[in-house]
């Protein structure tokens, strides 16, 4: 009885809710966000201007020139900042773990990615060579399944995946196992074959071997050889068109050439490798990208397909700090705004054959970034700890992943306390 | 002003008397033992006039030395070597300029929750809790304290795998529930919480463990309280306090003014609720249901109760922290409550954290005191948070930029401010261990 007359005035209620509501109200139901009067920088679909976003659903639902506020749930003022689909990040290492002596693989030197990823922009990220494919499913358990950043993978050829020693043992490189595994789960996008000391292209071969079977690419950390392999072998001789070629500005020394010579000259089919489809990817580490392999490079051309971090704990306090330092070092050392975008968006995810990421096309997973850029006097530093001096630094303002913001630096998108 | 920091030594006397006063003797003498040091070190220290890293033309604040000036740091062997107006008589290899910045002693963040792990149901030795290294230098943090992360069962794991492993100096708060911050159900057991074997275990690791946590337990009951304390009784060491909730609500003025001693510290001061009297559960705030500061918060202050802010992802709030600073409330200490789910919120890191009570009205060098020199005295670890001559080596560099920012807190709520805290450079017993922009770096030469 009681019960009854509850409802009838709770009807009631939400009737004359209904009468009182606007057309405009009923249209406030449209999106549950829509980012206002950003840069929108977005290389698929050619955008490189102001554009309003709507996000519904987790979805990019629309970009246009005028979204009006009353459409949506939440208004985000971007004026006067980059925005951007969410970074990918094709080259970390999340598969942390606490097992001595592994390293990148359920070990110390990995990191949980959602402490390094967002703050950064990067709402993807691929760690390369992690698991093999004796323990992805466990990486899979401990570290993709309970990450809020995307995490990808590059299986390792090697089956006990990057844990020190058992990098070295050819006789655990199973192309058909690794390629079995890497058709069997969306997560694995590649193969990694890393830290290979040895004067032999047999372990190269069979990475190669295990990527044809699941039909994705390579990616090559060169290892270290007595004497050094040849670069031009491997882009011409082993590598298909789409396989990468991680930590491209480092090597040198007497067990890996670097892109140049002694004398800072780009070596001879540096431009036709990247021209036949070789990926040249910064990878940038604690010890892979050097200002005198960098700088002659790029200026004889060889600028990065992609770019990333190659972060783990030995990487993270250093010169490399973050995605998007990374992106800023590159910015000023040359690259325009729009390429090093593009090159941390949508090149790396035709890269890793995930279309459907890297850009902001109505109906795609609303991963994006929004960007404030600061001119003034920064340094970036490689790693030997070398400054070179820049004028410019993007810093992450909000994030947004799967249409929810996980990162705002200075309450963007949060009301006022007294209001 | 009534922060009486000065009162934690009223619980000291639980020391052993001989230790005490051989630190009292070294603290007295702290310059006659450099000196002799630097005799003992012979011409080579005299003479070449060379240190390992120099500290030009950035304003210096020290609080436990009374410096607020602009100041040059040398430092060699991982120590302080010198503090002066002018240090160009001394050569050294790397030179810092930093002119336009602030140089404080390195950061002490006094509540995280480092004892990461891979299980998913905990929070101690779980995926909650983060590997301190990655969050702390690039925040000018040089020392954490883990505050309840493991009990002394699981403080040998805690250590093998953290303490031992970290270049961050990782301090622990032991948690009273012998299993540590495990989760419910085990925090709600009273019969977990063992002050007698807590005890034991603090002792037996005098140079990590520094107090003692209790957190989360939800009854209205002190008896967790009550053996919390008492194990901080048994050792000679402080406890912190996580309030939890109860039904009705355990009122602040019992614990502050009966249950906990001067040098104790109330942690996440800006959090609970303040209408918890008129719900009739939860946690009493520092204010009241009108938003006035507690009368007897005053006395809890005078009486030597450290207030500690362990920001977290759900315990400052604006509507409670302006009006009690505006009436004249300030934190004891600075702190961040850094784990898995605070650390992209409105807490984001320590600076962060930081730069929201300067912009509430505390001076930059008060922000620096709560969150170095005060802190050390709360740890009773008064060697570190300094920059006296002879100390460890942990400096900060901060700058302070102006522009417009934006900072958020555990509701969601903003306030701007024209101010922000950002980390240039961080040393660590030496050793620089985050340079943001390259201040401590050789430049590239083109060859």
């Amino acid at each position: 009885m009681v019960t009854g007359l509850l409802s009838r005035l709770v009807m009631g209620a939400l009737l004359i809710a209904g009468l009182a509501a606007t057309p405009q109200d009923v249209a406030a139901q449209d999106y549950d966000m829509v980012i206002k009067n950003g840069h929108v920088i977005d290389a698929k679909n050619g955008i490189n201007g102001v554009r309003d976003i709507a996000i519904n659903d987790g979805q990019i639902a629309r970009v246009a020139s005028n979204i009006p506020e009353s459409s949506a749930g939440q208004v985000v003022d971007a004026t006067g900042h980059y925005v951007t689909p969410g970074l990918i990040d094709i080259h970390s290492h999340n598969y942390y773990g606490t097992e001595p002596y592994r390293s990148y693989s359920n070990g110390f030197s990995a990191l949980p990615p959602d402490g390094f990823t967002f703050r950064a922009g990067v709402t993807t990220v691929v760690d390369v060579g992690g698991a093999g494919w004796r323990n992805f499913r466990h990486f899979k358990d401990q570290v993709i399944d309970r990450a809020d950043t995307r995490v990808l993978a590059f299986i390792n050829i090697s089956g006990e995946g990057m844990s020190g020693i058992h990098e070295q043992n050819l006789n655990d490189f199973d192309p058909k196992m690794t390629g079995l595994t890497a058709r069997r789960f969306d997560e694995i996008v590649g193969v990694k074959i890393a830290h290979y000391s040895g004067h032999d292209w047999e372990p190269y071969r069979r990475a190669v071997e295990a990527a044809e079977m699941a039909d994705i690419p390579v990616m090559v950390d060169f290892g270290g050889a007595e004497p050094a392999l040849s670069l031009r072998t491997l882009f011409f001789d082993v590598f298909r068109p789409g396989d990468i070629y991680t930590h491209a500005y480092g090597g040198g020394g007497s067990r890996r050439q670097a892109v140049v010579d002694d004398n800072g000259i780009l070596r001879d089919g540096m431009l036709e490798a990247q021209e036949r489809g070789i990926i040249f990817d910064i990878g940038h580490g604690g010890g892979s990208f050097f200002y005198p392999v960098a700088v002659p490079a790029m200026e004889q051309g060889l600028w990065p397909d992609v770019i990333s971090t190659d972060i783990h704990v030995g990487s993270m306090n250093d010169g490399m700090k973050d995605m998007l330092n990374v992106v800023s070092k590159i910015h000023n050392m040359g690259m325009s705004l729009p390429d090093v975008i593009e090159a941390s968006t949508w090149k790396p995810a035709q890269v890793i054959q995930r279309e459907d990421l890297g850009h902001l096309s109505e109906g795609a997973v609303a991963d994006l970034a929004i960007f404030s850029y600061h001119t003034g006097d920064f340094g970036y530093l490689d790693s030997n700890e070398l400054l070179m001096p820049g004028t410019s630094k993007l810093q992450t303002e909000l994030t947004v992943r799967e249409g929810r913001i996980v990162y705002d630096l200075n309450g963007l998108a949060a009301p006022l306390w007294n209001e | 002003m009534w922060l009486a920091v000065e009162s934690v030594k009223s619980w000291r006397h639980l020391l052993p008397e001989a230790v005490d006063r051989v630190h009292h003797f070294a603290q007295r003498h702290a310059s006659w033992f450099v000196l002799v040091l630097l005799f003992l070190a012979g011409p080579r220290t005299l003479g070449a006039q060379s240190v390992d890293l120099l500290i030009q033309g950035g304003h210096v604040i020290d609080p436990a030395n009374q410096i607020d000036q602009v100041m040059d740091v040398a430092i060699s062997d991982g120590k302080i070597a010198r503090v002066g107006e002018n240090l160009s008589g001394l050569s050294s290899d790397r030179v810092v300029d930093a002119t336009g910045l602030y140089v404080t002693p390195g950061l002490i963040d006094l509540h995280v929750h480092s004892f990461w792990g891979t299980d998913y149901e905990r929070t101690s030795d779980g995926i909650n809790a983060l590997a301190p290294d990655g969050f702390t230098f690039r925040a000018g943090v040089t020392t954490v304290v883990d505050v309840g992360g493991s009990g002394w069962i699981d403080f040998l794991t805690f250590k093998d795998r953290v303490i031992d492993r970290s270049k961050t100096r990782v301090l622990s708060f032991l948690q009273i529930v012998k299993y540590g911050q495990k989760g419910t159900p085990y925090v709600q057991s009273t019969g977990n919480m063992d002050p007698e074997m807590a005890a034991e275990r603090a002792q037996q690791f005098p140079e990590h463990i520094v107090g003692f946590k209790l957190a989360h337990y939800s009854g209205h009951d002190w008896e967790p309280v009550e053996r919390v304390t008492r194990a901080g009784e048994l050792a000679g060491l402080p406890v912190m306090i996580d309030f939890g909730g109860a039904t009705p609500p355990l009122p602040l003025e019992t614990l502050f003014m009966e249950k906990l001693r001067p040098g104790d510290i109330y942690t996440h001061a800006f959090g609970g609720q303040h209408d918890a009297d008129l719900t009739g559960s939860g946690r009493q705030a520092i204010v009241d249901e009108e938003f006035q500061l507690r009368p007897f918060i005053a006395d809890a202050v005078e009486r030597g109760i450290v207030f500690d802010v362990g920001h977290g992802a759900g315990s400052f709030f604006y509507k409670q922290a302006i009006p009690a600073m505006e009436q004249g409330f300030r934190p004891t200490t600075i702190s961040t409550d850094l784990y898995g789910s605070s650390m992209n919120t409105g807490m984001m890191n320590m600076t962060n954290v930081m730069s929201k009570f300067l912009d509430l009205g505390m001076t930059l060098q008060e922000v620096i005191e709560a969150s170095t020199w005060k802190t050390a005295q709360v740890l009773s670890r008064r060697e570190l948070g300094n920059l006296t001559e002879g100390a460890e080596a942990d400096v900060t560099i901060l700058r302070l930029e102006e522009g417009t920012f934006g900072f958020v807190d555990s509701a969601g709520l903003r306030k701007n401010s024209d101010q922000k805290l950002t980390a240039e450079l961080t040393i660590r017993a030496g050793e620089v261990v985050w340079d943001l922009n390259g201040l401590a770096a050789d430049p590239y030469v083109r060859n």
